[in-house]
């Protein structure tokens, strides 16, 4: 959300310095009015929680009675006390890598596999594309009873003989099958922007370089890569922000389980807040998240200098 | 002429007036409840009961799944959003106590007298001797049997007070591969070493699962799973229904559960199923009970009638229609004929077992961080069940994560 935000917002800076010129008060006044509705909407609902959250995070509010203001305690203890923190932090930072980096290699190599196709290129795009629109909870609770203890994965690899402790009950798999199954619901996304952005490449740059000699290799490297580079960047902000998020699949497949193996920061703060109540203690957690989704955010965009090439 | 027609308006008027305090007297009571969509036409029936009773008063029930249920009742009662009636279990009393009305002066003020119900459920639905709740169902931890696999492996079905030992023989012979003797599921941590004599409290309410005594007998259970494979083990995920899906496949030969779940589970499997007591250790049995009640919000503008109501929902007809639906094991001790006529029919010894379980019932020790206790053990047991880690080990990690 804040990537887009931020998108959004670098695009609309450089254009509302040319049209504030020519905007005189009066339309500025109509144009306030007008868009008053979904202002107040995001005050209401967006602004306010996010204060109200900032405050929460000070206090030691446990949902029922009045909360009180304890300082900087909640970051203390979260920093130095305690013990679940840097696991989770951990967790979330080693989910985040592998789950990024092979969902961003996954849905190109499909994206590229699929406008390679002489025909049946719509057919695979919503084929791919169908994960996206299924319930994250409804999909995360067909592959719990797939991995669940006996389930059948288990079945499977017992009949190729495959001797492997059950995915979700081992502390290194569990969290495995919790990026299985969130490559399985979110490549496709990916899959059909990168997809569509391919299409987009010229064909006569692709023909030219063709004629010049380079290699399928080469094309895909030197042309179409450098070219659907603002989509790559789009769909890797985009997929690291969901990923440092990941909640729904653990929430169903493992509550952060076996011991703290899948505990992410996303769990973390539903655990704390709305099954230990400790509604101020979840809001620092939550901050100190927002605070890492920005700086990551932030590194990617400086980043992208050196990578993303804008056709202007 | 014209007196008569200030007559007839000032009697107009006034006929207006009683009308409208009439309507006034009329109460609608919103009634906070859990379970599923066809539970709602059983709840109905209960909440007509009020009407029927009290023609000015109507109960209507808002029902959400169980454990959205939880996430829900924080939110609602801070935002002042609470029905009249809430449902509550009585493990969860210690946390969400304070939001509910103490009953104990509305008992006073009509001489009620809660011995008409089994004492260990009202102990569960008080909190630091007040009374908070009235309960519609209750019932101890017990192990559901399959007497068919029992029957084949030429094991004797449990005495009443059978053993650990002889838990575990039976759990033993009844395993053959991937056919289990027994499906472990989270609660039995809980229920089980309580059975055996340990405590997982110290003397000041406090968590102590560390303790010698706790540990010893949890590490019983653990190694029914780890070393004996007697029992498969749970994911993190599911830790509290696998067992039971295990136990109606056919696939696991015993499992824990309590009485609630009786009507449902003879009705999901096809062989003849028993009940039997909780295994004890050396010295006497002991059992825990639980079970849910209602209770009126601290909140609520109508608490005289929101106890009207709650003395109906929680009468003996009502509880007659809930036990006659094998919907629940009444708290009420008069009407559980009731249950023990239709869920318990074809269940082999149920009258007898419960009777035993009841009178050897010990306190069920909670504080308000009961839920983040049953929580851990989900979270981390599996790691013990699976020989990743050792039983004393993942009781520290959990005693280490709970608020002292």
């Amino acid at each position: 959300m804040t990537a887009i935000n931020d998108v959004t917002e670098v695009a609309g800076s450089q254009k509302r310095s040319r049209w504030g010129s020519r905007l005189d008060r009066r339309e500025g006044r109509t144009a306030f009015f007008f868009l008053l509705p979904g202002l107040i909407g995001m005050v209401l609902f967006l602004v306010v929680p996010i204060i109200a959250s900032v405050v929460l995070s000070f206090t030691n509010w446990k949902l029922l009675g009045t909360p009180q203001f304890v300082g900087i305690s909640n970051y203390v203890r979260l920093f130095t006390a305690d013990p679940q923190f840097w696991p989770v932090l951990r967790n979330t930072l080693f989910f985040t890598a592998e789950y990024l980096v092979l969902n961003i290699v996954i849905s190109l190599g499909l994206a590229v596999w699929i406008s390679s196709l002489k025909m049946g290129q719509r057919w695979f795009r919503v084929v791919f594309f169908l994960p996206t629109f299924t319930p994250g909870i409804a999909v995360a609770i067909v592959w719990m009873l797939i991995f669940a203890p006996g389930g059948f994965f288990d079945f499977i690899m017992r009949s190729i003989s495959v001797e492997m402790p059950s995915m979700l009950t081992d502390q290194t798999l569990a969290m495995q099958a919790i990026i299985i199954v969130s490559l399985w619901a979110g490549v496709g996304y990916n899959t059909v922007l990168f997809n569509a952005a391919l299409d987009m490449v010229p064909q006569s740059y692709l023909e030219a370089a063709r004629i010049d000699g380079a290699n399928a290799w080469q094309r895909f490297w030197k042309i179409r890569l450098p070219l659907i580079s603002p989509t790559l960047f789009f769909g890797t902000v985009m997929t690291a922000i969901t990923s440092l998020q990941v909640f729904d699949q653990i929430y169903v497949m493992t509550r952060g389980g076996p011991g703290n193996a899948t505990a992410t920061l996303g769990y973390a703060i539903y655990q704390r807040g709305f099954q230990n109540f400790q509604m101020g203690y979840a809001s620092t957690i939550a901050w100190v998240m927002f605070a890492m989704i920005m700086a990551l955010t932030a590194v990617q965009f400086w980043l992208q200098r050196k990578w993303v090439h804008y056709d202007n | 002429m014209k007196l008569t027609t200030v007559l007839a308006a000032a009697f107009l008027a006034s006929s207006a007036f009683i009308a409208t305090a009439q309507a006034q007297e009329q109460v609608n009571l919103t009634w906070q409840m859990w379970g599923d969509e066809k539970d709602a036409a059983l709840w109905k029936s209960l909440a007509d009961l009020v009407t029927e009773e009290y023609p000015n008063i109507t109960v209507t029930a808002q029902i959400s799944g169980w454990t959205d249920y939880w996430t829900r009742l924080p939110v609602l009662a801070s935002s002042g959003q609470i029905g009249d009636l809430v449902a509550m279990q009585s493990m969860r009393m210690p946390s969400f106590y304070s939001i509910l009305e103490p009953l104990d002066a509305h008992f006073e003020s009509d001489g009620f007298d809660t011995s008409v119900f089994e004492s260990s459920i009202i102990a569960g639905l008080g909190h630091d001797g007040t009374q908070y709740a009235l309960p519609y169902d209750v019932g101890p931890w017990m192990v559901y049997y399959n007497r068919d696999r029992f029957a084949e492996a030429g094991v004797a079905e449990p005495a009443l007070d059978w053993t650990f030992d002889d838990f575990k023989a039976a759990a033993q012979k009844l395993t053959e591969g991937e056919n289990y003797g027994y499906a472990v599921q989270a609660f039995d941590f809980v229920a089980g070493p309580v059975a055996l004599g340990a405590e997982y409290f110290n003397d000041s309410n406090q968590f102590d699962v560390t303790n010698a005594g706790y540990a010893a007998a949890v590490g019983k259970f653990v190694d029914l799973v780890a070393v004996d494979k007697t029992s498969p083990v749970f994911a993190s995920g599911a830790g509290s229904i696998t067992g039971s899906g295990r136990f109606a496949a056919g696939g696991a030969a015993m499992y824990i559960d309590g009485p609630w779940v009786l009507q449902q589970t003879k009705d999901s499997v096809d062989f003849n199923i028993g009940v039997a007591p909780l295994p004890r250790g050396e010295g006497e049995s002991r059992f825990i009970t639980a079970g849910s009640g209602w209770g009126i919000s601290a909140t609520s503008q109508h608490k005289e009638e929101a106890y009207k109501a709650l003395q109906i929902l929680t009468g003996p007809k009502a509880a007659e229609i809930l036990a006659s639906a094998g919907r629940a094991l009444p708290g009420r001790l008069a009407e559980q004929k009731f249950w023990y006529d239709v869920a318990a029919k074809d269940v082999a010894g149920t009258h007898e077992v419960l009777d035993y379980m009841f009178a050897h019932s010990t306190p069920f020790r909670l504080n308000e961080y009961w839920n983040e206790f049953e929580n851990l053990i989900t979270q981390y047991m599996p790691l013990a069940l699976n020989g990743d880690s050792t039983t004393d080990a993942v009781l520290g990690d959990i005693q280490n994560q709970l608020p002292f």
